[in-house]
């Protein structure tokens, strides 16, 4: 088992009330799972998905990542896990638009121990991997919407990371480009890369070997 | 990693290159100016520091009681230093000295050379007590002896071009009175520019005392001269000696009345106001009022880079999310905004000193100092310690500010500010505007008042008015030269005095006795002594009686009044009667309406005219014909090489001695534009970044407005009138606050300027205009910006 979210609650504070954000997750993931966490606006799949990714906090419940307890552990351990571990995919990119797409690429790198001579090697792989190395000096604002992403998701893959976590990655992609990405993923899967989506889409689900429908924070 | 973060931070100046300018611009001229006044503030302490005994280097001055409290005066008896060096063991060595302006532009005269200089009279320990290091001769001998010169290494030049062979030449000397021979024993590197006593040659004091004040007597301990400067010895308790030497003069006279009082001779400069008998500030006060308009400055202009950059910081969240989601650690993202904030603070700092490089000149002539930028290690270690704390502190702020945000939340742009925080940054607008509002009221002020003091009628005229010194073969000739003077074509009038008639050097005198004041006599009167014709020359005008005459023989004890002192002294009737001065009953012939003869500071002080007698006669003064100038004084030059051959005709117009009482507010004046300048920019800096910050945090509202109708010009006047609210506020401060500053300054003058609300409605308009200008621009390109690009990336 990669991770498991036990009795997990998220909730704010409004008007004095407690308004659920998440209510009672129960949830697991095997190493090889394609999950596609499915619901309509609000109903909390990006902060399931960032909890998972651990960028965001909860109120109450367990969570274990690699038999690790994600909900005990200090913020520099928990960062440290998440950076071995997992890779993110954003459907707005986050690409940094001063940075070249090699530079960009790069980034990731430079927060773990690896040479300089190991980060050229594992930058040119990726370049190469994703047929892009024509492009490793442009900026992002040159590329094409596809393009961007395409770098996103090697930007993500570069660590080489247990899990992916992608935020709706198609969301801002027509469709041939939506139809390139999830190509990219189910090989991915083949590979062995646990995948965790966030989709609106019932074609990207397809993709999935599982789905997780969420409804006003709790699964359905 | 440092080379990525290199990157982003030159591709970031790249693309945000107005941002970037705006916080060098801002960042340099603050450091510059906080440069210029370090180096100021450096100079200003460690005048007269250099000479090595400096720790025991002590001023002894004479503390008389008297109606207004205690007066210190730095004029001592001549026998007080050798009597304390013989009486005192603490004493190593005590010297008597004149001070430079006493005996200021003496004709010095080498075969047919003449050159005009400022000397000392010195005793013999001088060069034992003062580090004014010797090229030439022994310190303990060349001021042995009545007939030793000891002159500067540039005077030696001077005279007798090169130094060679120089110790033994002749210098003739001629002042107050005296024409005498003296022999070259020494000569001295010429003294640093961060000495307050500046003299070029110094001569013994044994000729002093036997020219000038013909010592051996009983008034020896009564008259008081020279200033007595000692040396104690290195293990002298300061504080008992201080209390031992009081009564040091009235123990060896029984008519001394005054007590002594020493003050360590560096802390003079700094210190120079005495309140009570005891040295209190003085200098020292400029001294930390610019320290802190530095510190000032400087802070201001970090806020200023802080707000620049936080609001620029919103360009560059997703930056700063993407990498705390890739697993940068906080540290990181803090290291890296100092570090650019710190190289930021480097580039102002080359700049600041180009800057500063440039303005030295300009700054020197407003301050009256040499300061130069030399490389001097410890200034520029000061120098790059103070840009380093600026980027520090200037970064501070961003780095710590936006990288403590959940990466989630900055990615969703989420980001909310604090209602706190606006009004942190509304409140500095506010402060900084009120600072450059009140210094626009400070320039408008000063300026106002010079110009006030300028043109008033001072109850004389000033205007084309020359005067020089009675020297050399004039002396034996004064009527003569008097007589041909007068005959010269455009001279309206001549007379010779004893003093310069501007200025606070008259005399003062108490011994005057009038019917009704026979017993009290402490009323203190200025007093000069004057040729025929000097009234009519200086243009005074006759409130009643006359003005002296050669008609009458017995004016030479005849004596003539202001307004003031006739006022003071309460006489009825004044004309013809009689006061007593000394054993002399002079006879009161005229009233002068009063005349301003000090600095408009002060008000008229009682004063009173004797003709003089001919030892007396100092100074020539002419009145010319307006605008015939050039040709008059070529004519008046001619006259003079006739009468005086051999030495040069130095004059000196009126005007400007009139004019250099007010040197220092105009120093003032000037240095306030600037600041003034600096202020109105910085300030700018300030708005501008507020209304970038504030636009940039309403882009989405903006757009709505648009979305739903509003026009671009109603956007923007909505955007400018918010920014005018503040500087309303400034304006609301600021006025009560120049107003009092104002009226206390002016409270300096007897005679001032009313102050009058153009002034401070002028100021608020500058201001206001300004920050319309500043704003105008952001505000139009706000409003004028595509909605839905607003809309869009929410």
């Amino acid at each position: 088992m990669l991770l498991q979210l036990k009795n997990v609650s998220k909730w704010v504070h409004s008007g004095g009330q407690k308004v659920f954000l998440l209510k009672d997750i129960n949830f697991w993931v095997n190493e090889g799972d394609f999950i596609s966490i499915m619901g309509p606006s609000g109903s909390g799949k990006s902060t399931l998905l960032n909890i998972i990714g651990m960028l965001d906090d909860f109120n109450e419940g367990e969570y274990t990542f690699l038999e690790e307890k994600v909900h005990s552990l200090k913020e520099k351990h928990r960062a440290n896990l998440y950076k071995q571990y997992i890779g993110f995919v954003f459907q707005a990119y986050h690409l940094i638009d001063e940075l070249t797409v090699k530079e960009n690429l790069e980034m990731p790198l430079l927060y773990k121990k690896h040479s300089a001579s190991e980060r050229k090697s594992l930058v040119a792989d990726m370049l190469d991997r994703f047929n892009i190395v024509g492009k490793k000096d442009l900026f992002p604002s040159q590329l094409s919407g596809g393009q961007q992403q395409l770098v996103g998701v090697a930007r993500a893959l570069i660590a080489s990371p247990k899990l992916i976590l992608a935020d709706e990655p198609t969301g801002n992609l027509n469709s041939k480009q939506g139809e390139e990405i999830m190509e990219i993923f189910t090989q991915l899967n083949k590979d062995g890369v646990t995948i965790i989506q966030v989709t609106h889409s019932e074609k990207n689900m397809a993709y999935g070997s599982r789905v997780i429908n969420l409804l006003d924070g709790k699964i359905e | 990693m440092l080379r990525h973060n290199l990157i982003l931070f030159l591709r970031n100046i790249k693309k945000y290159k107005s941002t970037f300018l705006i916080n060098i611009i801002g960042l340099s001229s603050g450091l510059a100016c906080v440069f210029l006044i370090a180096l100021w503030v450096l100079d200003e302490v460690q005048v007269d520091r250099f000479h090595e005994n400096d720790e025991y280097l002590y001023q002894v001055w004479n503390k008389f009681e008297s109606q207004e409290g205690p007066r210190v005066l730095n004029w001592t008896p001549s026998i007080l230093a050798e009597t304390m060096a013989d009486k005192l063991p603490e004493v190593k060595y005590a010297v008597s000295q004149t001070i430079p302006a006493q005996f200021a532009k003496v004709p010095l005269h080498v075969n047919n050379k003449v050159i005009k200089t400022d000397g000392v009279f010195a005793g013999k320990d001088y060069f034992n007590i003062f580090s004014y290091h010797l090229i030439e001769g022994d310190k303990d001998q060349v001021l042995e002896g009545m007939n030793s010169i000891v002159i500067s290494e540039s005077l030696a030049n001077q005279l007798f071009g090169s130094l060679n062979g120089v110790v033994g030449k002749v210098i003739e000397w001629d002042a107050m009175g005296m024409l005498e021979k003296h022999q070259v024993s020494g000569v001295f590197k010429d003294i640093p520019a961060n000495s307050t006593t500046q003299f070029d040659f110094i001569l013994p004091l044994a000729t002093y005392k036997k020219g000038i004040i013909h010592n051996g007597g009983k008034n020896d301990w009564v008259n008081n001269n020279p200033i007595t400067y000692i040396l104690l010895n290195e293990e002298t308790n300061v504080e008992e000696f201080a209390a031992k030497i009081e009564n040091f003069s009235k123990l060896q006279d029984e008519d001394v009345t005054a007590d002594l009082i020493m003050t360590k001779y560096s802390s003079n400069y700094l210190y120079g106001n005495f309140e009570n008998g005891q040295q209190v500030s003085g200098r020292m006060n400029y001294v930390y009022l610019f320290s802190c308009i530095a510190l000032f400055i400087l802070i201001i202009a970090c806020i200023n880079f802080m707000n620049l950059s936080t609001s620029n910081a919103s360009r560059r969240l997703k930056e700063i999310g993407v990498k705390r989601a890739l697993g940068s650690k906080r540290t990181t993202l803090i290291t890296q905004y100092f570090g650019e904030s710190v190289m930021t603070a480097f580039i102002s700092l080359l700049l600041a000193l180009l800057i500063v490089f440039l303005f030295i000149p300009q700054f020197n002539i407003i301050t009256g100092k040499v300061l130069s930028l030399s490389f001097d290690p410890l200034i520029f270690g000061l120098f790059l310690l103070i840009a380093l704390f600026t980027g520090i502190l200037a970064g501070s702020y961003p780095a710590l500010h936006l990288s403590r945000f959940k990466p989630v939340t900055i990615l969703r742009g989420q980001l909310k500010n604090s209602w706190g925080e606006i009004w942190v940054r509304k409140g500095l607008v506010i402060f900084q505007f009120s600072l450059s509002i009140i210094l626009i009221i400070a320039v408008l002020l000063v300026s106002q008042q010079v110009v006030y003091v300028q043109s008033k009628n001072l109850g004389m005229d000033k205007d084309n008015v020359v005067y020089f010194k009675q020297e050399g073969h004039l002396r034996q000739n004064a009527e003569a030269f008097l007589k041909e003077l007068k005959e010269v074509p455009n001279v309206v009038n001549a007379a010779m005095t004893s003093q310069n008639i501007i200025g606070t050097n008259i005399n003062t005198t108490g011994g005057l006795v009038w019917t009704g004041n026979e017993e009290e006599r402490r009323s203190r009167f200025k007093e000069l002594r004057i040729g025929h014709d000097f009234i009519e020359t200086m243009d005074m005008k006759l409130k009643e009686g006359r003005s002296f005459s050669r008609q009458f023989l017995a004016d030479s004890a005849a004596i003539v009044f202001n307004e003031t002192a006739i006022k003071m002294m309460g006489i009825k009737n004044p004309i013809g009667k009689t006061v007593r001065y000394g054993s002399t009953q002079y006879s009161i012939i005229g009233i002068l309406n009063d005349f301003h003869f000090q600095s408009f500071r002060e008000v008229v002080r009682p004063m009173f005219f004797r003709l003089n007698n001919n030892r007396s006669n100092l100074e020539f003064v002419v009145r010319i014909a307006g605008g015939t100038e050039k040709e008059t004084l070529a004519k008046l030059k001619d006259s003079y090489a006739k009468f005086n051959p051999g030495y040069v005709f130095e004059y000196n117009f009126l005007d400007t001695d009139f004019q250099a009482q007010y040197a220092a507010e105009q120093r003032v004046a000037s240095l306030s534009k600037y600041f003034a300048g600096l202020a109105i920019l910085i300030s700018c800096l300030g708005l501008f970044g507020l209304a970038r910050y504030m636009t940039e945090r309403r882009r989405k509202e903006i757009s709505i407005r648009k979305v739903l109708g509003q026009s671009a010009s109603q956007i923007t006047m909505m955007l400018s009138m918010e920014f005018t609210k503040l500087v309303l506020i400034a304006i609301g401060i600021a006025v009560p606050v120049a107003y009092l500053l104002g009226s206390n300054w002016l409270s300096g003058f007897a005679y001032r300027i009313p102050l009058k609300g153009w002034y401070f409605i002028g100021a608020g308009c500058m201001a206001l205009f300004v920050a319309l200008l500043t704003v105008g621009s952001q505000a139009i390109g706000a409003a004028n910006k595509n909605p839905v690009n607003g809309l869009k990336e929410e």
